[in-house]
C-alpha cells in the first residue's frame, strides 16, 4: 500500500500519534527526571483522565468543561498521590518506586472497572469538530486534527513552562542534579508536589482529548504505558526534548510500519528502541550516567 | 557439632519436605483444590527463579513472561509434534530454549540497570508475545495456544507410573519444586549468591574489587530464565494445554507481585504469595461475591505491603525473628587497638621482576565536557613505596586515582602497571591484577554484616573475576576464611564481625572501608583520604595499621593531615588545578615555594 | 444438600435452593427427587460420572468472559444458559418442543450451576473448567466467546472425559483441526459465513468488486479472511489490502488510513467484539462507510445497537439468529418473548446459542437415558433432527458441528425501523448443510470416547 497520497496520510497520521505519545511521555519524563521516580502508574493516569472527563461530560453535556474538569481532577490526583505515598519512597530503592507506582496503577484501574464496568465507555466530540476535513488529497477526521492541535499547543505551554519560569529553571536544575536544588534552599516538596500534579496531567489530559477518538476502557492504559517506555527510552529518559522526539518517531514508525506491513508495527517500534540501546544506550537526549 | 550444624543447614529443605507431603492432607480442608495447588507449586518454582533475580540481586525484570512462555510454548511443541516423546527431556530442552533467549533478552536488557532495566524487559516481553501470536502462530497456535501436552510417565522398571490429573500431578510437581528448591538454595549459598547479594547492595563496590558483575548479573538472568522456562513447560504438563498467555504483561506482573506479597530474598516467598493469590482470587470472587473486584482488593494489599512490609509477609517474619535475635546478642564495644601486630602481606605471587616502577602513569588527561580535570600528569611509583598525593580541593586528586583504578577511561595518555598497559582494562580486572583503593566516601555493602563484606572482597581474590562456581558453599572456597578472619583482625573488627554495617560507628565503617580493600590482598593499594573524619586517636591507630600493611605492598595515599602525611609517605606528589605541580620527599616539598604558594600559601596569606 | 461451593457465586436462585433444600425433606414431593437413579451401576467410572450425579442434581459448570473485550456477548450467552436451565427445571413448554423427552430436571434431576468470568482468556477458561470439574464433580461444561478458549476446553473435555459445550466460537478449528470427541457446537462458524454470505453480497453488490479487509491478527480473524476471500474470488472480487490489526487495538487510525487510500469498493470488517464496535466507529470519522461497503461476515452480537442505525443501514451481515426470525418459527417467537419477559431486551444471537445448547443436551441426555458421556455422546452421534429456533437442525457426527442455517442480514435506515430493536432485514435463511464443509475438510479427527 506504498503510493504517495498513502503515504502523506501515514506521513500525517504519524505526527498525530506521536504528538499524543509526545504529551503522554513528556509527563512521565519529567516525574522522573525531577523525582528519580519511574511511574508505573503513568498509563493508569492516563486511562483515568478520560473517565474523568467522561464524568464531567455525562454531567454538564459539555465537552469543554469535560476537559477542563478532568486535567484539574488530574491535578488533584497527582498532588495527591505524591503526598500520600510516593513522598515516602524518594529515599528508598528505586524498584520500591517502581513496585509502588506498578501498584497504584492497578488500584486507579480496577478502581474504575468496579464503578464503571469493563464496557467501553464514550465521550461525543463537540459538534463543531465532527467529520471530515479534506487536505487536499488526504482525508483526515476533524476532530483527529484539533486532538492534534492541542497536544502540540499543550506541549509547547509545557515547554514555555519548563523553559521560562522559575519553577521550569527548578524543574530543570532537578533534572541536571537532583542536590543543587536542595542546596538553592527552595521549598522541594513543593515543586515535587506540582510536578507530580502537572506530569499526571499531561497524562490525563491526553486521555480526555483521546476519549472521543477511542473507546476507552479501563485496561486502556496498559498499551499507552509500553509505548510511552519506548518512547523515553529512545529518547532518553528525563529529558523533554527526548520525550518530545521520542513520541515524533514513535508515531511515525507505528504508522509507516504500516503500510508495508501492519501487523509488524508493534514490533518495529521495540526493534528501533533495542537499536537505539546498542547505540545510544543513554537515548538520544539522555545524559551518560543516568540510571 | 558441626554434624548438628549440617542438619541445620538443612532445616528449610526438610520442611519444605514435610510441607509438601502434608500439603494433600491439610489443604483441602481449607478449601483448596489439588488445581490450585498445583498451580501454586508452578508459580512457586516460577518465582524462585525470579527471587533469585530481583530479592537477591535486585534486578526487577517484568517480562519474565517472555521465558515462561518460550520454555513452555518450546516443550509443549516438540511433545505435541512427537518430536520428543520423553517429557522431562521435552521439559529440560524448554528450559534451555528459555536460558538462550535469557541470554540474548539480558545482553540487551542488562546494559542498563534500575529504570531503564524494568523498561526493557517490559518492551522485550512484548515482543515475545506478538512473535508467539502472529508471525510463529503455525508453530504455537497463536492465541489458541498448544493443546494435548501429555502427562509424564515415568517407567521404573519394576513399575511404571503414569502422571494424572489432580493429586497424582500434585506430587509429580511437588518433585519438581523441591528439586528447584534445592538447587535456588544451593546457588544463593554459594560464592556466585553472595556476589549478587553485593551486586544488589552496590554493584559500583563488587565491580571495583575485582567481580566481573555484568557477567554474574548476567548469570543469574539466564538462571531466572531457566526456571521460568521449566515453570511453563509445567504449566503446559498441568493443564494438557500451553495457554498463550503465559506470554501476556498479566504474567510478568502477577508474578511481581506474588513475590513481593510473599517476600522477597526468601525464596519461598513466591509460593507463598502465589497461595495468597490465588486462595484471595478464589475467596473474594466465590464466598465475598466481590466478582471482579477481586483484583481490586489484591492491589490494595499489594500497595500496602510495599509501603508498610516491604519484603512481605515471610520477609517481615523473617526480619522480626532476626530482630529478637540481634537484640538478645550482646553488644561488644570493640577494642581500638589491633590485638596482632603481625605482619599482613598479600597472598598473591609477585608480579615478574621488570626492573621498573610499579605504576606509571604517562600523560594523563581527563576533560569532562570543557572542564579539564587532570591535565598531562606523568607519574610513576616505586615498588614497596609510600607515596602520598597532595593537593587543594578541586586539585584532581580524586580523578587521579579513578583513572589509576580504571574506573574511568582517562580522554587520553597511558597507565602502566607492572610494565603492563592497563588502560582501559576496567576497575574489575585490575584488581584481579592486584591493584585497588579505599574509597574517599564509603563504598560498603550496606545490608550485610561486617564479615560478609569482607568476604565478598576476599572472594574476588580467591575466585578471580568470574567463576560459575553455583554449587559449591561459600565456606568451601580454600583459604577463604583464614583470608577473612585475618582481615577482621587487621582492622579490628573481628568482635563486631556478626553486626550489620548500618549498626556501625563511623570509625568502624572507615576501617572496614580499608578492610574490603585490603582483604583482596592487593600489592599496589591507592587510599583516598584514609582519615577523613576520624577523631585523633582513631587517626593515630589508622596511621599504626597503614605501616602494618606496608609490607610486600606498595601505597599511594591522598590525605589532607599533612602531619600524618609527612610522618608516612617517603615521597609526595602535590596535584594543583589538575596539573602535577611538586615532586619529592617531605621535607623537599615542605620547603618547595610552588607548593607553599599554591597549596599552603592560602593557608599563610 | 451442599451444591454451592467455597470458590465460585453459584448461580442458583434463593429460591431455588429453598425448592431444593425442601426436596431433601420432602423429596417425594418433587418430581426431580422422586426419579431413581437409572442404571447408574452399569456403566464403568469416567470423567466426573457417577460421582457428579450420584445425588439428586446435576451440575452445569459455565466459564463466560464476563470483563474484557468480549464481555458484552458473554452476558448474552449467560442468559441464554440461565434461562434455559430454568426451563429444565420447571418442565418449561418451550424447552419440551426442542427436547421432545424433557419431563422436568435432567433424567429427573435438577439441573445447577456455577458461574466464573474467563474474561475470554483461554488460560483462564482452563482454569476454570478445571476447577468446575474437581469441586462441582461438573457433568458439563459450557462457555466461551473466543475460539481460543473454545479448542483450549475441547482438550480439557477429552482429558476429563466431560461434555463441553462451546458458546460463541466462530473459527473453523473449533470443529476442524481442533475438533473433540467430548465437545459439540452450536453455532455457525467462519466458513459457513462465507460460504453463505458470499452470494448474496456478490449479487447485491455486483461482481468485480475491490475489497479491503480489516482482519484481527488471531486464528479466527486468518481463517474467515481466508473463507471471504475464496467464495468471493468467483464474483472476480479482488483484494487490495488487507489490513492485519491486533486484538483490543485502542486505535485504528493507520489501518484505516490504509484502507480509505486503497480505493476499495467494498470494506470487509472480521473484527469481532468490542473491537467491531470500535473500528467501525472509527471508520466512519475516516468517511470509509460513505465510500465503500460495509459487510461484517461475522456478526458481533448487540453491534446495531452499540454502532447505532445511521452507521449499520445498508450493511450486510452473516449472523446466527436474529429476533425477528420469529416471524418465521414459532420456537424463536416462543424463545423471544420468554427471554424478553424475564431479561427486559430481545435475544442477541449469543443468548439463543447458550439457549440451544443446553436443551440439545438435555436432548441427548433423555435419550441416552444415561449420564454416562460415551452413551451421551452416542446420543448425540445418532444426527437425530431437532426443532430448533432457526427451524431444524440435526449434529454431524463426524465433527460434531451442528447442520444449522446462516442467516444473511442487511442493516435497516433509521426511518424504515419498526421498533427500536429492528435493526435488520433478514435477506435469506441459507441451509447449513449446502454451505458446510466436507467433515474432514479442515482436519478433524474425534480423538477416543474412552
Amino acid at each position: 500500500m506504498i503510493t504517495w497520497p498513502n503515504f502523506v496520510s501515514q506521513l500525517f497520521n504519524g505526527l498525530a500519534l506521536g504528538a499524543l505519545l509526545a504529551l503522554i511521555s513528556s509527563g512521565l519524563t519529567i516525574i522522573y527526571g525531577t523525582l528519580g521516580v519511574l511511574n508505573l502508574a503513568h498509563g493508569a493516569m492516563f486511562m483515568l483522565g478520560g473517565y474523568a472527563g467522561f464524568v464531567v461530560f455525562n454531567a454538564t453535556q459539555s465537552f469543554g468543561l469535560a476537559v477542563l474538569g478532568g486535567a484539574a481532577f488530574m491535578v488533584v490526583v497527582g498532588v495527591l498521590m505524591e503526598r500520600i505515598v510516593i513522598r515516602h519512597f524518594y529515599s528508598r530503592p528505586n524498584e520500591d518506586q517502581i513496585l509502588v507506582t506498578f501498584g497504584i496503577g492497578i488500584v486507579f484501574v480496577e478502581l474504575v472497572r468496579f464503578f464503571f464496568g469493563s464496557d467501553s465507555i464514550q465521550i461525543t466530540p463537540p459538534s463543531w469538530a465532527i467529520g471530515v476535513t479534506s487536505l487536499g488529497f488526504l482525508i483526515y477526521p476533524t476532530y483527529r486534527i484539533v486532538v492534534t492541535g492541542i497536544a502540540a499547543v499543550a506541549l509547547l505551554i509545557l515547554y514555555l513552562v519548563l523553559y521560562r519560569t522559575r519553577i521550569g529553571m527548578i524543574v530543570r536544575a532537578g533534572i541536571e542534579d537532583s542536590g543543587m536544588v536542595d542546596i538553592l534552599g527552595i521549598n522541594v516538596n513543593q515543586v515535587f508536589m506540582l510536578v507530580f500534579g502537572i506530569g499526571a496531567m499531561a497524562a490525563g489530559f491526553a486521555g480526555i482529548i483521546n476519549a472521543p477518538v477511542v473507546a476507552l476502557t479501563p485496561d486502556a492504559g496498559e498499551t499507552i504505558l509500553v509505548e510511552t517506555f519506548v518512547v523515553v527510552v529512545i529518547g532518553g529518559v528525563g529529558s523533554f526534548p527526548g520525550a518530545v522526539l521520542g513520541g515524533l518517531i514513535a508515531g511515525e514508525i507505528l504508522s509507516l510500519t504500516s503500510m508495508v506491513d501492519p501487523s509488524y508495527s508493534q514490533v518495529m517500534l521495540f526493534a528501533v528502541m533495542t537499536l537505539v540501546l546498542m547505540l545510544r544506550p543513554q537515548g538520544l537526549f539522555g545524559q551518560k550516567g543516568r540510571a | 557439632m558441626s554434624e548438628v550444624k549440617g542438619l541445620r543447614r538443612w532445616w528449610p529443605e526438610m520442611a519444605a519436605t514435610a510441607g509438601l507431603a502434608v500439603a494433600p492432607f491439610v489443604l483441602p480442608a481449607l478449601g483448596f483444590s489439588p488445581d490450585t495447588v498445583n498451580r501454586i507449586l508452578v508459580w512457586g518454582l516460577f518465582g524462585l527463579g525470579f527471587d533469585m533475580l530481583f530479592g537477591y540481586t535486585g534486578l526487577l525484570s517484568f517480562g519474565q513472561s517472555a521465558f515462561f512462555g518460550t520454555g513452555g510454548f518450546t516443550a509443549a511443541y516438540l511433545l505435541t509434534q512427537g518430536m520428543i516423546g520423553n517429557v522431562m527431556l521435552a521439559l529440560l530442552v524448554g528450559t534451555l530454549a528459555a536460558c538462550l533467549a535469557g541470554l540474548l533478552v539480558g545482553m540487551i536488557a542488562l546494559r542498563r540497570t534500575g529504570i531503564y532495566f524494568a523498561m526493557i524487559t517490559v518492551a522485550i516481553a512484548q515482543v515475545f508475545f506478538f512473535v508467539e501470536n502472529s508471525p510463529l502462530s503455525a508453530i504455537t497456535g497463536g492465541e489458541n495456544g498448544i493443546p494435548g501436552v501429555p502427562a509424564p510417565v515415568f517407567n521404573l522398571g519394576f513399575a511404571t507410573i503414569k502422571v494424572g490429573s489432580g493429586w497424582s500431578m500434585y506430587w509429580f510437581l511437588a518433585a519438581c519444586f523441591l528439586v528447584g528448591l534445592v538447587i535456588a538454595r544451593r546457588i544463593v549459598a554459594s560464592p556466585v549468591g553472595a556476589i549478587l547479594v553485593a551486586i544488589r547492595d552496590n554493584a559500583a563496590r563488587a565491580e571495583a574489587l575485582g567481580h566481573a558483575v555484568w557477567r554474574y548479573k548476567l548469570t543469574i538472568f539466564v538462571i531466572a530464565s531457566a526456571y521460568a522456562g521449566f515453570a511453563g513447560g509445567l504449566l503446559g504438563v498441568l493443564q494438557g494445554y500451553m495457554p498463550p498467555d503465559a506470554f501476556t504483561f498479566d504474567t510478568s506482573g502477577q508474578l511481581v507481585i506474588m513475590t513481593v506479597i510473599g517476600g522477597t530474598g526468601t525464596l519461598f516467598g513466591p509460593l507463598f504469595g502465589a497461595t495468597i493469590w490465588l486462595y484471595l482470587h478464589d475467596f473474594l470472587q466465590g464466598p465475598m461475591g466481590l466478582g471482579s473486584a477481586w483484583r481490586l482488593a489484591l492491589g490494595l494489599i499489594f500497595v500496602l505491603l510495599v509501603c508498610f512490609l516491604r519484603r512481605g509477609v515471610l520477609g517481615g517474619i523473617a526480619d522480626a525473628l532476626h530482630r529478637r535475635r540481634t537484640v538478645e546478642a550482646p553488644e561488644s564495644s570493640p577494642a581500638l587497638v589491633p590485638e596482632s601486630a603481625t605482619p599482613h602481606v598479600p597472598r598473591r605471587a609477585p608480579a615478574p621482576a621488570h626492573g621498573g616502577p610499579v605504576l606509571q602513569a604517562r600523560n594523563l588527561t581527563k576533560r569532562y565536557g570543557g572542564l579539564v580535570a587532570n591535565n598531562d600528569i606523568t607519574f610513576s611509583v616505586d615498588e614497596g613505596e609510600i607515596r602520598g598525593i597532595i593537593g587543594p580541593n578541586g586539585a584532581g586528586k580524586s580523578t587521579f586515582f579513578k583513572m589509576l583504578t580504571c574506573e574511568v577511561p582517562p580522554s587520553s595518555g597511558q597507565i602502566l602497571f607492572h610494565g603492563q598497559d592497563i588502560t582501559g582494562f576496567g576497575v574489575a580486572r585490575v584488581c584481579q591484577m592486584g591493584l585497588t583503593k579505599s574509597y574517599q566516601v564509603n563504598q560498603l555493602f550496606g545490608r550485610l554484616t561486617v564479615r560478609d563484606n569482607i568476604t565478598i572482597a576476599a572472594l574476588a581474590e580467591r575466585r578471580g573475576q568470574y567463576s560459575a562456581d553455583l554449587l559449591r558453599r561459600v565456606g568451601a572456597v580454600a583459604g577463604l576464611d583464614r583470608q577473612v578472619e585475618q582481615t577482621l583482625g587487621l582492622v579490628n573488627l573481628t568482635q563486631r564481625a556478626d553486626t550489620p554495617v548500618s549498626a556501625l560507628a563511623y570509625g568502624e565503617k572507615r576501617r572496614l572501608e580499608i578492610g574490603l580493600a585490603l582483604a583482596s590482598s592487593p600489592t599496589l593499594l591507592l587510599l583516598d583520604e584514609p582519615l577523613a573524619g576520624m577523631s585523633p586517636q582513631e587517626r593515630v591507630e589508622t596511621v599504626k595499621l597503614l605501616r602494618n600493611i606496608r609490607q610486600g605492598r606498595t601505597l599511594v595515599i591522598i590525605e589532607h593531615d599533612m602531619d600524618a602525611m609527612f610522618e608516612i609517605a617517603e615521597k609526595i606528589t602535590v596535584l594543583s588545578e589538575g596539573r602535577l605541580l611538586a615532586e619529592g620527599t617531605p621535607e623537599e616539598i615542605q620547603q618547595n615555594r610552588f607548593v607553599q604558594e599554591a597549596y599552603l600559601g592560602g593557608v599563610h596569606a | 444438600m451442599n451444591f454451592s461451593s467455597r470458590h465460585f457465586g453459584i448461580s442458583t436462585s434463593r429460591r431455588n435452593a429453598l425448592k431444593a433444600g425442601a426436596g431433601l425433606i420432602g423429596g417425594a414431593m418433587l418430581p426431580w427427587a422422586a426419579a431413581p437413579a437409572r442404571a447408574a451401576e452399569s456403566f464403568p467410572a469416567i470423567g466426573t460420572y457417577p460421582a457428579g450425579t450420584a445425588g439428586d442434581t446435576v451440575f452445569i459448570g459455565i466459564t463466560v468472559p464476563r470483563t474484557g473485550t468480549y464481555a458484552v456477548p458473554g452476558e448474552d450467552l449467560l442468559k441464554g444458559y440461565q434461562l434455559a436451565i430454568e426451563h429444565l427445571n420447571a418442565g418449561d413448554a418451550l424447552i419440551k418442543m426442542i427436547s421432545p423427552h424433557t419431563t422436568t430436571g435432567v433424567l429427573g434431576k435438577k439441573v445447577i450451576s456455577g458461574v466464573a468470568d474467563s474474561g475470554a482468556k483461554p488460560n483462564e477458561a482452563v482454569q476454570n473448567g478445571s476447577r468446575f470439574i474437581s469441586e462441582n464433580k461438573a457433568s458439563v461444561i459450557t462457555g466461551c466467546v473466543s475460539s481460543a478458549e473454545a479448542v483450549a476446553l475441547n482438550k480439557l473435555a477429552d482429558r476429563e472425559k466431560v461434555i463441553y459445550l462451546p458458546g460463541i466460537s466462530g473459527s473453523n478449528d473449533t470443529t476442524g483441526k481442533d475438533c473433540a470427541r467430548y465437545s459439540f457446537r452450536e453455532c455457525y462458524y467462519g466458513q459457513t459465513a462465507a460460504a453463505a454470505i458470499s452470494p448474496v453480497i456478490t449479487k447485491a453488490i455486483g461482481a468485480n468488486k475491490k475489497v479491503a479487509y480489516l482482519t484481527p491478527d488471531y486464528t479466527y480473524g486468518h481463517t474467515v479472511h481466508a473463507s471471504m476471500e475464496e467464495y468471493t474470488k468467483a464474483a472476480g472480487w479482488k483484494t487490495v489490502t488487507n489490513q492485519v490489526c491486533p486484538l483490543g487495538s485502542p486505535d485504528y487510525s493507520s489501518f484505516l488510513l490504509n484502507i480509505a487510500n486503497s480505493g476499495a469498493d467494498v470494506f470487509i470488517n472480521i473484527n469481532f467484539g468490542n473491537d467491531a464496535v470500535n473500528s467501525i466507529k472509527q471508520a466512519n470519522q475516516f468517511g470509509i462507510l460513505q465510500k465503500q461497503t460495509l459487510v461484517v461476515p461475522y456478526n458481533t452480537p448487540f453491534l446495531a445497537r452499540d454502532v447505532g442505525p445511521d452507521l449499520m443501514a445498508g450493511v450486510f451481515a452473516a449472523t446466527d439468529f436474529w429476533w425477528t426470525l420469529e416471524d418465521r418459527f414459532p420456537i424463536a417467537k416462543a424463545f423471544v418473548e420468554s427471554f424478553e419477559k424475564k431479561y427486559g431486551y430481545k435475544p442477541e444471537w449469543g443468548a439463543q446459542a447458550g439457549y440451544m445448547q443446553i436443551a440439545m443436551w438435555a436432548d441427548a441426555v433423555e435419550r441416552a437415558k444415561t449420564f454416562y458421556p460415551p452413551e451421551i455422546i452416542k446420543a448425540y452421534e445418532a444426527g437425530v433432527t431437532l426443532n430448533g429456533t432457526v427451524g431444524p437442525v440435526s449434529m454431524r457426527p463426524e465433527d460434531h458441528q451442528l447442520i444449522r442455517p446462516v442467516i444473511i442480514v442487511r442493516g435497516k435506515k433509521k426511518a424504515d425501523m419498526k421498533s427500536k430493536d429492528d435493526y435488520y432485514d433478514v435477506l435469506e435463511v441459507v441451509p447449513g448443510a449446502g454451505v458446510m464443509q466436507k467433515p474432514d475438510a479442515f482436519g478433524c479427527k474425534l480423538g477416543p470416547v474412552t
